[in-house]
């Protein structure tokens, strides 16, 4: 009997306290959907297709992605331990480069739009983290888990990581970058970021 | 001549392992530290690596002694890819229509099924097993000897296909990678997964069946070229995000293979 007061009191505390701050906010599933049906409008308009309309339609791709990425994030746990080592100026042209290498990776993937299925599988939240599963099939037949990895910051869920067929983004880069790192110095890096989202 | 490859291999193999017995002496602990760290937080969310690992000093997926002689089959592979498969997997592409093309490709994988089977077997994964029976007889049958992969398209069945090999037993029973290993031809491995290829070789048909040392590298030549044309650009894809494709895909081949043997 006791027991079972608590449990409704724990209930109705997880009641106030979860509600308010899930109200305010779209859920991750809702979010990727949305985003990912904005994005195949984009790339599968007529009226923005062609080279002379290349320019508008990648801006238009990278408003929707940035809604729902956050670069910094991204650039934290890409960069791991060497991340605190660096100054406020040397992060933010980081969080530059590299949103732009990812957008740039990103949107060369979704210009090559030609009609693949994407299917909502799941959303999974755990405390201020969640992780949407989807499965892409490609024109060919090929099935290629995504999933999305959330962090809740200040009520608001922003895409952190992505995981392609079991190969995290972050922790590729991860190694890449620290690969450089310990070889040469984070100067090096920002050279070899810029060279690559230049070309 | 089979025995002769066979035991050919397997000195090189015991070899590398003897080398590898004397590479891991020099890793630094750090390395060692870090893989047990890494292979503790599987389905974590990875929170903590950022902020106070302050004794991981180096991140590495993977050990890599032989960085030097897999960096030159890498850039082997690598031309090899682009100067001969490529172009061959297009100009195929062009010729053989998508149809049957796919069909050469559910054809061998349903001919491999006792690779997947027996190892379904032996990781305890009896769901699997029964799963992989079942789709080799429908497919065989109903799908005209394996053309058509009737199971994976059917909604009522709900079986897909379980993709085990020796390499992921291996790991299962708690055997690490040893080593990464980027063959030319075959490109990256690891000691542990080609352990795992050479065993699940005795497995698959198609060695029987085309037992010709020529026959052999002729049929896997084609089914290469066959998988690459239904491929096209994934490779090209990856190299371009990257800023080392050589880190890049030792780390994608790392992660992608934890995630396997962990399913």
């Amino acid at each position: 009997m006791k027991r079972a007061m608590w449990y409704s009191a724990i209930c109705m505390l997880l009641v106030v306290f979860i509600f308010p701050s899930s109200a305010n906010s779209a859920e991750p599933m809702e979010m990727i959907k949305n985003t990912t049906e904005r994005i195949i409008k984009i790339v599968s308009d007529p009226k923005l297709k062609g080279k002379s309309m290349t320019d508008k339609r990648r801006a238009l791709i990278r408003g929707a992605v940035n809604e729902i990425f956050d670069w910094e994030e991204f650039s934290k746990r890409s960069l791991g331990r060497h991340w605190r080592k660096r100054t406020p100026e040397e992060k933010k042209e980081f969080i530059s480069l590299y949103s732009r290498l990812l957008e740039k990776t990103y949107i060369d993937k979704v210009e090559g739009y030609s009609g693949e299925e994407v299917h909502y599988l799941y959303e999974k939240i755990e405390g201020r983290y969640a992780k949407v599963k989807v499965e892409v099939i490609t024109e060919k037949g090929q099935k290629i888990p995504v999933q999305y990895r959330f962090i809740k910051k200040d009520g608001k869920w922003r895409v952190y990581d992505l995981i392609i067929e079991g190969v995290s983004l972050t922790n590729n880069y991860r190694a890449q970058f620290n690969n450089i790192l310990v070889r040469s110095s984070f100067k090096t890096l920002l050279k070899k970021l810029k060279k690559k989202v230049s070309k | 001549m089979k025995k002769i490859v066979l035991s050919l291999s397997f000195f090189f193999l015991s070899l590398l392992a003897i080398n590898t017995a004397i590479a891991m002496e020099n890793v630094p602990i750090e390395d060692k530290m870090l893989l047990s760290i890494k292979s503790s937080d599987e389905e974590g969310f990875n929170d903590e690596i950022y902020e106070e690992d302050e004794e991981i000093k180096i991140y590495k997926g993977i050990p890599d002694p032989l960085e030097p002689i897999n960096r030159v089959f890498f850039q082997f592979n690598d031309k090899l890819y682009f100067w001969l498969l490529r172009p061959m997997a297009k100009g195929y592409g062009t010729i053989v229509p998508l149809g049957v093309r796919k069909g050469i490709k559910n054809f061998i994988h349903n001919l491999a099924f006792p690779v997947r089977f027996i190892n379904c077997i032996l990781q305890g994964k009896f769901r699997g097993a029964v799963d992989e029976i079942t789709a080799f007889l429908v497919n065989s049958t109903v799908g005209a000897g394996g053309l058509v992969d009737v199971v994976s398209h059917s909604k009522t069945l709900k079986i897909r296909t379980h993709d085990e090999d020796l390499g992921q037993t291996l790991g299962r029973f708690g055997i690490g990678h040893g080593i990464y290993i980027v063959w030319p031809f075959l490109g990256p491995s690891s000691l542990r997964d080609t352990i795992g290829l050479i065993g699940d070789g005795f497995l698959d048909p198609k060695n029987y069946i085309f037992k010709e040392f020529k026959e052999n590298v002729g049929l896997r030549a084609y089914k290469e070229i066959n998988d690459t044309s239904l491929r096209l650009g994934e490779y090209e894809d990856l190299k371009e995000s990257a800023l080392d494709p050589y880190i890049s895909i030792r780390d994608a081949y790392y992660q992608y293979r934890k995630k396997q043997v962990s399913k």
